[in-house]
């Protein structure tokens, strides 16, 4: 049976429909921060595309292709599950929402697991210049070092945003469990759902970026 | 289900299926077709798919114009960035 829905108003807001836009556009220029972050890296991936383009084809042929597309997928039906969490707390249907957050947050586990297996693949075929005393598979190419330490600085922080994630998506579950959540913290769905959103948003680019442009 | 949430289920479920598809054709193309200038397709499905995501998946049509004009600003800077340093290197 469907319960009401709505936001407890804090002292310094007006309305709940204020505190609400407030939430959201804070949400939306933390977001940009992230953007800008991610950009600058995907930038210099770019550039290294255009300068050392022989490199880059030596690494993206040892990058997992099959693994990076498969994550490409379990990210992008993660995110229908979040929307349908958002489409149901708006309707007030409490237990198949966090059923459906927790589908999310699985679904975000099951990509770390696929990347954990992709970097140990990676560690066993020697593809890991940054670590010392460890030879490297490209030790004639130095420019594809370049390209190999990028590949991890930006999947490297994606995971940590994931895991960020999937922690936020466990807690909010928990939270969101409890009896009236949805009359006082609806939005808190809607914020949680914005940032699962971007970080499949920012893996959408950075498959095409580091996997698939003329690999 | 009730019609109501299968009303509002749809278009979340249209932009999963879409983007699936658009992932589907970037993989054809990266497997099939590696060389020449293939690249400028995967980078428009690529944007295609950025689009969609924030459009029907952050609901960023639906925003108040406030947050729809930060969410814009910050892609133009982003293409700010891209275009201004693409252009020197590409151009070299």
């Amino acid at each position: 049976m469907a319960s009401a829905i709505g936001i407890k108003v804090e002292e310094h807001f007006h309305s709940e429909e204020q505190q609400r836009e407030t939430a959201k556009l804070g949400m939306w220029v933390f977001l940009l921060t992230e953007l800008l972050l991610f950009s600058g890296m995907f930038v210099c991936a770019l550039v290294i595309r255009v300068m050392h383009p022989d490199s880059v084809t030596a690494v993206a042929l040892h990058l997992k292709f099959w693994i990076g597309a498969t994550n490409t997928a379990v990210l992008i039906v993660s995110s229908f599950f979040m929307s349908c969490a958002i489409e149901l707390s708006r309707l007030g249907r409490q237990r198949p929402m966090v059923m459906c957050m927790l589908v999310t947050a699985g679904l975000g586990m099951l990509f770390m697991l696929l990347k954990a297996y992709e970097y140990y693949r990676d560690y066993a075929e020697h593809m890991t210049p940054f670590l010392p005393g460890r030879r490297y598979e490209l030790v004639g190419d130095p420019a594809s070092r370049l390209f190999t330490d990028l590949y991890f600085i930006i999947t490297g922080l994606h995971a940590i945003h994931l895991t960020i994630g999937i922690g936020i998506m466990l807690l909010m579950s928990w939270l969101a469990s409890r009896q009236g959540f949805l009359q006082r913290h609806q939005n808190r769905i809607e914020i949680t759902g914005l940032y699962w959103h971007f970080i499949d948003l920012i893996w959408i680019v950075v498959f095409p970026t580091l996997y698939l442009l003329n690999r | 289900m009730s019609p109501e949430l299968k009303r509002q289920l749809r278009t979340p479920l249209l932009t999963m299926l879409a983007l699936l598809a658009l992932l589907g054709t970037n993989v054809l193309l990266g497997i099939f077709f590696i060389s020449g200038h293939m690249w400028i397709a995967e980078v428009f499905i690529a944007t295609t798919m950025v689009a969609s995501v924030i459009i029907f998946g952050m609901e960023a049509h639906k925003e108040p114009p406030i947050v729809r004009l930060f969410s814009g600003l910050g892609f133009f800077w982003v293409a700010i960035l891209f275009t201004l340093t693409m252009v020197d290197y590409a151009t070299r």
